[in-house]
């Protein structure tokens, strides 16, 4: 469980969340979305975060962003308290959230603009990541003629571009079709091994977080705990049929199915009390 | 907004304009409003208006260029203001909560209506008229760009912040072209705003030249040929200023951007 982990060494740790715990609002408004959630993340680790739909995921990686703090308890990247959003930490959004107005060459290289690179050397710079992502020949275009997994290249590019020392990803894939999907679950792992990053990537789906892990963290129904943390040391790329991964991915289904089903029970009173 | 370009287009823009034509010629021959010159009359009244010189200057420059002038001055002070602090308003919780209250008592304020205050303050001629075109333009601006703030995706300032951007950073390269559509809106409408308190001040405040002067002094000789030239001169004046600096505008960046359909 969550609290054991704390005692383990901490020499490799690259991110740590510690006791964390996150409420919103307040009086009678107030919701706990967040009771307590404590685990590391290693250097160069593909950490992905699962749990039920509603169960804060997502906040939890806004205050790893610094885009909310936690009520209490505090997130560590390398050993520094994350007090606010800084350029050490990409962010990759569900919803792209790509500059209309620049093209993806200026998309791509406003984060090393930002850091006072000279704007030449930063296309430069940013053309080269644009190439890695597969999006050579599209420097020039503006988001809104790409296609959605193309965007989502972009996103990523830039995410990377400036060389954050670790890539928070909230649901990347998640308004993509299946095809793509899988394509870009591919295409990310193939990045990810180009750059050698620690990646912190939440997402609903177990099939998705088991294809590309190297630990998962499940976490329970709102408000959320660590309810189980399983590491996976089948080698990439790994297959969906594969004994190992089939194997995994039902381990990780049965921790989140007791949750799913907590969830849905709370749902209950409120749904007989309507009829 | 219809394709303008090629003849079909051409023609689309032209049937709306040969419309009003033809029920101005209608209504001038079935005789329903006795003082009504028809379309010709008007035209003729503008061409000789072209032809007339005073010190070497034809009549229609004259009035048309003193009121371009007046509009350029107003116009740009408006949008030099309106749009900073719309993006202040929209950006800072604090100013909007000092600002928007004073916008929503001003706003249903006829410009007209600052007119004779501002005849007491700064007297007859361009500075009242100026302040009044000002005064037309600059709230809508603000209060369009305040509002495009607010609607610019939460992700795409996040996405800044995490990259470290400046306040500068933000307010020129984020805010500023995520609120174009709506400051684009804004500036669309104020033009309309403005002519309309041009024409008003120059009415109560002009001495002898400008479109809104023009058409006042034609009621003194019931010149009407002159009013509804006058009227013409207005309605051009208008769709210049949408064609020529609106919708270049337009094309150049939201569009191009695909943050609006065609």
């Amino acid at each position: 469980m969550g609290n054991d982990e704390r005692l383990t060494s901490s020499i490799s740790s690259k991110l740590e969340t510690r006791n964390v715990r996150k409420e919103f609002g307040s009086g009678s408004q107030r919701v706990l979305a967040i009771e307590d959630i404590s685990f590391r993340v290693g250097e160069n680790e593909f950490c992905v975060i699962v749990g039920p739909s509603g169960c804060g995921k997502s906040t939890l990686l806004y205050l790893a962003a610094g885009f909310e703090k936690p009520t209490s308890g505090e997130i560590l990247l390398d050993g520094k308290r994350i007090e606010g959003p800084g350029p050490d930490r990409g962010f990759v959004f569900q919803e792209f959230a790509l500059y209309p107005w620049k093209t993806v060459l200026d998309n791509v290289a406003f984060g090393l603009e930002i850091q006072g690179v000279e704007r030449k050397e930063a296309r430069k710079r940013a053309e080269r990541h644009i190439d890695v992502i597969g999006l050579k020949g599209f420097e020039n275009s503006y988001p809104h003629t790409l296609s959605g997994g193309m965007k989502q290249r972009v996103g990523i590019a830039r995410a990377l571009a400036y060389e954050p020392e670790i890539l928070l990803m909230d649901e990347p894939f998640g308004s993509l079709d299946a095809q793509t999907k899988k394509l870009m679950q591919r295409e990310l792992l193939r990045v990810w091994e180009h750059h050698k990053k620690t990646v912190l990537y939440v997402t609903h789906s177990v099939v998705e977080a088991t294809y590309l892990a190297d630990r998962v963290v499940v976490l329970t129904a709102r408000p959320s705990k660590v309810k189980g943390i399983v590491d996976i040391d089948i080698p990439r790329p790994r297959s969906y049929t594969d004994e190992d991964y089939l194997h995994v991915r039902e381990e990780i289904l049965g921790l989140l199915d007791e949750e799913v089903n907590k969830a849905f029970d709370k749902e209950k009173p409120a749904l007989s009390a309507m009829d | 907004m219809a394709n303008r370009n090629g003849l079909k287009g051409f023609f689309l823009f032209l049937i709306p304009i040969i419309s009003l034509v033809a029920i101005w010629e209608a209504v001038y021959l079935m005789d329903i409003i006795k003082v009504l010159p028809s379309p010709a009359q008007a035209s003729n009244r503008l061409v000789s208006l072209a032809m007339t010189q005073r010190d070497g200057i034809p009549l229609l420059l004259r009035h048309v260029g003193t009121s371009f002038y007046r509009i350029c001055l107003g116009f740009s002070l408006a949008m030099l203001l309106g749009v900073p602090l719309g993006l202040l308003m929209g950006l800072n919780r604090y100013v909007n909560f000092l600002l928007k209250p004073l916008f929503s008592l001003v706003l249903p304020l006829p410009t007209l209506a600052w007119v004779p205050i501002l005849l007491i303050v700064f007297g007859m001629g361009d500075i009242t008229i100026v302040i009044a075109i000002f005064l037309g333009g600059f709230f809508s601006i603000t209060y369009n760009t305040a509002t495009g703030v607010r609607g610019i995706d939460r992700d795409l300032i996040r996405a800044a912040n995490t990259m470290g951007a400046s306040r500068l950073t933000m307010f020129t390269r984020i805010l500023l072209p995520g609120s174009m559509v709506s400051v684009i809106a804004g500036l669309r409408l104020a033009v309309g705003y403005s002519w309309r308190a041009l024409v008003g001040a120059e009415m109560l405040a002009a001495a002898g030249e400008g479109v809104g002067s023009f058409i006042f002094m034609a009621r003194q000789f019931s010149a009407v040929d002159d009013m509804f030239a006058g009227l013409v001169i207005i309605m051009l004046a208008g769709f210049v200023m949408e064609r020529f600096l609106i919708e270049p505008l337009e094309k150049r960046t939201v569009r191009r951007w695909g943050m609006t359909r065609d």
